[in-house]
C-alpha cells in the first residue's frame, strides 16, 4: 500500500507564497562577491576558504552580501548577522574558547523542545547576534519534499531569521541558525498554520524519529520505514514536544540491514528491517553475473576495470558466516547461519532478494560518547512483525520508557542504563526470555547470567566454596 | 491532578535550586501522593507550563523546569 497521510494536505505554490522577487533573491553579481570584504578583520576565517572543499565561511559572505544588498524594510532582524558571525568566530579563534552562552528560557509557548536558545557573550561588539536561537524544523519522512516547499522555508528564514541553516542536522531536522527571541513565535505560527510543519525535538525529549528512503525507492525494504516514522512520531507528539525524559531518546528507523539512516549506532532504539525466511535466490540471474551479462553492484564502482567478476573471491569467500556455496553450478545458501550482512545482495541485486516474511529487528542503547565512550545498540528483539498501526511495538516503546523513567539517572541514556543494570534486568523488563540471537554485535558473547530459577531443576551455589579459591 | 499540581509548585517555590529536571519533580511529588505515576505527574506539569506557572529551561541538550519569575528569568 502506497503511503498516505493521515490528514489533509495542502499544496504549496511558492508563487502565492513567496515573499522576495526574483530581483531580491539574486541581487549581486559573481564580480560584486569576487570584491566583498566583510566589515570585520577575519584572516583566520579566511583561511578556511582555501583548499578543495565548500566552505560554510564561503556560504556565510554570499549571505552577507545578499541580505547587504535587501532593502532593510525586508529584513526582520539586522542585516548584518552573517558578518557579525563571521567576526565573532575570528574573535574565538584569536582568545581559543567560545563566545557563545547556550540553554535558556527560549522557546515557543507550550514546547519545551524545538528552540534552543543562543546567545553572544560579545553582544556589545557583535549587536546582531545578541541573540542567535536555532530552531529546529521536523523533516519530511525521507526528507521528501519539492522546490516550492524548500523556497517558502527559505524565504520565511531570510524574512524572520538570519537566512543561514543546516540541511540537515544529524537527528535529520532542518536546521534554522540564528534568530530573535520575539521572531520565534512568528516563525512557528507561520511553520504550522501556513507551511504545515512542526517543529522537532530537543532537549530531554523523543527526538525528531528519521527513516531511510524505504519501499518509497528502495527494493531492499522490508518494512515501510515511512510510515512507522510517521505514525510513531504522530503517536508520540507528546513526548516530542513536553520532555520528561531523563534525557535525549532516539528512533530511527532502516529498511534493511544496510542501514542507511545508521540507527544502530545513532539511536536508542534502532528498527532495522529484516527477513526470517530465505533469501531468494534467480538462478539464472546468478548464472548472468558469473557470465558477465549482467555487472555487478548494480554497475557501480565502474570507473575502473577491476577484472571479470568472480563469485567465489567477491561474494562467497566474504560471506561473514560462510553459509553460502557453489553446487552443480547452482549458489546455495544455508539461511539459518545468515547474519544479514547483506553484502551478497548488494552485489548481485538482481539474483539474490531479501525474503518475503518480513519485519524488524529492534536493538537498543546506541549514542554518541558522552559518558562511557560510543557504543552500538544491542539487538534484543530479533524479529517483530511490524504492520499498521503498530501497536506490538508501541507496547515496546512503552515498557521501555517506563523503565527508563523511573530508574535512568538525570542525563542518562537508555544504553547507559542497560549497562549499568546488565542485559538481563533489561529483558526482565520486556518480559522476553533471552535468545542466542541477541548479541551486541554479530559473534560476540552476550554475556547471560541465570538465575536458578531460570533453569529447569535450578542449581545451588556456595559462595563461600567459590572464595575458598578466588579471592575478591 | 489539582493535588499533584500543588505539589509541584510547593517544590518548585521552595527548592534551593531554581531549575530542576523532572525526576526531582517526580520525586518531590511522590513524596506527598506515594505511588502516584510518571505520566500523571507529567501531565500536571504540562498543565502548570500552560498556565504559565512552570516555565520550560532547556539548554538544548537537555530540558529542565522552572517556576516563573524565580531565579535567572530574563532571556540572558
Amino acid at each position: 500500500m502506497a503511503f498516505e497521510p493521515r490528514e489533509e494536505q495542502k499544496v504549496l505554490k511558492y508563487e502565492e507564497l513567496r515573499i522576495y522577487s526574483d530581483a531580491e533573491l539574486h541581487n549581486y553579481t559573481d564580480e560584486e562577491l569576487k570584491n566583498f570584504k566583510v566589515k570585520h578583520d577575519i584572516p583566520d576565517v579566511d583561511e578556511l576558504e582555501k583548499g578543495p572543499w565548500p566552505s560554510f565561511v564561503a556560504d556565510t559572505k554570499r549571505e552577507a552580501l545578499h541580505r547587504k544588498k535587501l532593502a532593510k524594510d525586508r529584513m526582520m532582524i539586522e542585516a548584518d548577522v552573517a558578518e557579525d558571525l563571521l567576526g565573532q568566530l575570528q574573535v574565538s579563534f584569536d582568545d581559543g574558547e567560545t563566545h557563545w552562552k547556550h540553554g535558556g528560557i527560549v522557546g515557543v509557548f507550550g514546547y519545551g523542545g524545538g528552540v534552543i536558545g543562543r546567545y553572544s557573550d560579545l553582544h556589545e561588539r557583535f549587536p546582531s547576534i545578541a541573540h542567535f536561537h536555532t530552531m529546529r524544523v521536523n523533516q519530511t519522512m525521507s526528507k521528501f519534499y519539492n522546490t516550492d516547499y524548500l523556497r517558502c522555508l527559505c524565504d520565511l528564514w531570510e524574512y524572520r531569521g538570519s537566512g543561514l541553516m543546516n540541511l540537515h542536522g544529524s537527528t535529520g531536522d532542518i536546521i534554522f541558525l540564528g534568530t530573535f527571541t520575539e521572531q520565534l513565535e512568528p516563525v512557528f505560527y507561520e511553520l504550522g498554520h501556513v507551511l504545515q510543519q512542526d517543529l522537532g525535538g530537543s532537549g530531554s525529549n523523543l527526538r525528531t524519529p528519521s527513516c531511510c528512503l524505504g519501499k518509497a525507492r528502495c527494493e531492499y525494504a522490508c518494512i515501510d520505514t515511512q510510515d512507522m516514522c510517521y505514525e510513531l512520531t504522530n503517536h508520540y507528539q507528546d513526548e516530542l514536544h513536553r520532555p520528561a525524559f531523563p534525557y535525549k531518546f532516539k528512533f530511527k528507523f532502516d529498511g534493511c540491514p544496510n542501514g542507511c539512516v545508521a540507527s544502530i549506532a545513532r539511536s536508542d532504539m534502532s528498527y532495522i528491517g529484516t527477513w526470517r525466511d530465505n533469501i531468494r535466490i534467480d538462478q539464472e540471474a546468478v548464472k548472468a553475473y558469473i557470465g558477465g551479462e549482467i555487472p555487478p553492484n548494480a554497475g557501480a564502482h565502474a570507473g575502473r576495470d577491476w577484472g571479470k567478476f568472480d563469485i567465489q573471491k567477491e561474494v562467497i569467500n566474504l560471506c561473514p558466516t560462510q553459509c553460502m556455496w557453489m553446487e552443480k553450478g547452482k549458489l546455495m545458501i544455508d539461511d539459518k547461519e545468515c547474519t544479514r550482512c547483506m553484502h551478497c545482495i548488494n552485489v548481485m541485486p538482481r539474483a539474490l532478494r531479501p525474503g518475503k516474511d518480513t519485519g524488524c529487528s529492534i536493538l537498543f542503547g546506541a549514542k554518541a560518547p558522552i559518558l562511557e565512550g560510543a557504543q552500538m545498540s544491542v539487538l534484543t528483539i530479533p524479529f517483530v512483525k511490524c504492520e499498521s498501526p503498530y501497536d506490538n511495538i508501541k507496547a515496546i516503546v512503552e515498557k521501555v520508557w517506563d523503565w527508563w523513567m523511573e530508574e535512568g539517572k538525570n542525563r542518562e541514556r537508555l544504553g547507559e542504563l542497560i549497562q549499568r543494570y546488565g542485559i538481563p534486568k533489561f529483558l526482565e523488563v520486556l518480559e522476553i526470555p533471552p535468545m542466542p540471537q541477541m548479541v551486541t554485535e554479530p559473534r560476540s558473547n552476550p554475556y547471560i547470567f541465570w538465575k536458578s530459577e531460570d533453569v529447569p531443576g535450578g542449581f545451588e551455589r556456595d559462595i563461600n566454596v567459590y572464595r575458598a579459591k578466588h579471592k575478591r | 491532578m489539582e493535588e499533584m499540581k500543588k505539589a509541584i509548585l510547593e517544590f518548585a517555590e521552595t527548592n534551593k535550586k531554581t531549575k530542576f529536571y523532572f525526576n526531582d519533580i517526580e520525586k518531590a511529588v511522590q513524596k506527598v501522593i506515594p505511588g502516584a505515576k510518571a505520566r500523571e505527574i507529567k501531565k500536571a506539569a504540562t498543565a502548570l507550563i500552560n498556565e504559565e506557572k512552570l516555565i520550560y529551561f532547556s539548554t538544548g541538550s537537555s530540558t529542565m523546569y522552572g517556576l516563573k519569575g524565580r531565579g535567572v528569568t530574563e532571556d540572558h
